[in-house]
């Protein structure tokens, strides 16, 4: 196994934080038993080796774990992050300096994100990612919502049409980012997202949008290279969205605002596996906890999990006229303590 | 939003920020953006009530904490590696299309989370697995089994 030599291209927040961020991959690393018996069982016979990921995905403690886990099978890597706010700055020094290297001395893995990137900073480092410094792509993506999919299918559309399309009718502000990105590319080299599309072999997708994105390009015919839906592994969505949520929910409110949630009035829109854990977050806490759904199955699971229906605490004063039917179920009140 | 109590809390922990109106609230006349702190912003309408929205409406598990535990996370994550070794080595046989990891690998990544938690796993004898017609090493669900 070799590690990149320096100086390397990466882009971080504060290399300083590395040591703090190891520390924390040290802890996080007993905590990941899975990953950690890949790197036992895999390591001696290096099954990634010659592969080349590009990796867009929170780029936290838990995902730095996971890039030293495809480096310790052999694979070369290059990271994003896939949200302008997810990225915790310590876990990103760490990676780029490496277990091995010094805040002085960085030997890790090429990783571009900072916490609160603007969404033409979050573009670049999508695109930097994707960019090797042999002027090649990757083998491999990993996906987390389809940004490094989405940028590669749009990147060979915008070459086969021969020009992007114009920024000024994006419908959203990151759409227009994307668009100006393109029309950047394809003045730099007509060819550059086509090449790349042809070096990669597949990616493998993390979450419910992207896998959507994934499925709606496999109708259209548009999909350039294989897709494994990560997401729809039992021990993924049934766990992470799960109980990834119920404990991550409350304390993203809790760390935001510290209000207290028993007693409070909590409104869930949609009970899948996310609502799920989110109602059992908030319930957790004593809230009184309001579930909309569409789906009558999920609408149906709600009120048999006890959150029983009461039309006289039916929350429906956002909903009007026009609004799509919209089942609604809320808990009884918080139970007593002692119970 | 216009219609919520003051200060109500507004939220996303999906993972795209295309499930609060946030362009619609900043367009609201009138409207002003008192910044709390990094990711925590109240947005008073002009009748002086509040609301306080997390993360501009990106996702406020990772956007104000630092996402989902790394227990958790190992079992989300065994599967990327296993879905990475199994493109590098076997893409040639795929097509361009959607696949999911085998219950065999599903059923794997549970078993190396076992341990940490102290469970002690019940094994089925070759003459229980042939009564119930299911493999002794698993899998044991049917693909359409929901969990």
């Amino acid at each position: 196994m070799t590690s990149p030599s320096p100086p390397f291209d990466f882009k971080v927040a504060d290399l300083g934080l590395a040591g703090f961020g190891r520390k924390e991959i040290s802890l996080a690393e007993h905590e990941m038993p899975g990953l950690m018996a890949l790197r036992a069982e895999h390591g001696p016979v290096q099954p990634l080796a010659g592969a080349r990921i590009t990796g867009s995905l929170h780029m936290t403690v838990q995902t730095a774990v996971l890039i030293e886990t495809l480096v310790a099978l052999g694979a070369a890597v290059r990271w994003a992050s896939c949200n302008i706010f997810s990225t915790q700055d310590h876990a990103a020094a760490a990676v780029a300096v490496g277990p091995r290297g010094r805040a002085d001395d960085p030997q890790g893995v090429p990783v571009f994100a900072w916490k609160g990137e603007t969404l033409e900073e979050y573009w670049w480092c999508t695109e930097q990612a994707l960019a090797w410094p042999d002027g090649g792509g990757p083998t491999l993506l990993l996906d987390d919502g389809g940004d490094a999919t989405l940028l590669v299918h749009q990147g060979v559309a915008t070459e086969k049409a021969g020009q992007a399309a114009d920024p000024e009718g994006a419908g959203s502000a990151e759409e227009a980012v994307i668009r100006r990105v393109l029309q950047r590319t394809l003045g730099e080299d007509s060819a550059r997202w086509t090449s790349v599309a042809g070096g990669i072999r597949g990616v493998s997708e993390e979450t419910t949008t992207g896998v959507h994105r994934l499925y709606q390009m496999q109708e259209a015919g548009t999909l350039l290279f294989p897709a494994i839906n990560v997401n729809d592994s039992v021990t993924k969505s049934k766990f992470d969205n799960l109980y990834g949520c119920r404990h991550s929910l409350i304390d993203g409110i809790a760390r935001a605002t510290d209000v207290m949630i028993g007693g409070k009035l909590a409104v869930v829109c949609g009970y899948g596996d996310v609502g799920k854990g989110c109602v059992q977050s908030l319930r957790g806490q004593g809230a009184r906890v309001v579930v909309t759904e569409i789906d009558p199955i999920c609408a149906l699971q709600a009120a048999a999990s006890g959150l029983g229906w009461s039309p006289s605490t039916r929350w429906s004063s956002g909903v009007t006229s026009s609004s799509p039917p919209r089942a609604t179920a809320t808990s009884s009140p918080p139970p007593t303590w002692p119970a | 939003m216009a219609r919520m109590k003051h200060q109500a809390i507004v939220g996303n922990i999906g993972h795209f920020d295309n499930e609060i109106d946030m362009a619609g609230l900043e367009a609201t006349p009138g409207i002003e953006r008192v910044t709390v702190k990094p990711q925590v912003d109240e947005w008073v309408f002009p009748d002086g009530h509040a609301v306080i929205v997390l993360a501009e409406g990106r996702l406020l598990n990772l956007g104000c904490a630092t996402g989902h535990p790394s227990f958790v996370m190992s079992a989300s994550f065994t599967n990327q590696v296993m879905a990475q070794m199994e493109l590098h080595a076997k893409a040639d046989g795929y097509e361009n299309r959607v696949y999911v990891l085998s219950k065999a690998l599903d059923e794997q990544v549970a078993r190396l989370h076992l341990d940490h938690l102290g469970v002690h796993l019940s094994e089925l004898t070759e003459a229980q697995a042939s009564y119930l017609g299911i493999p002794q090493d698993g899998p044991y669900k049917p693909d359409t089994y929901r969990y």
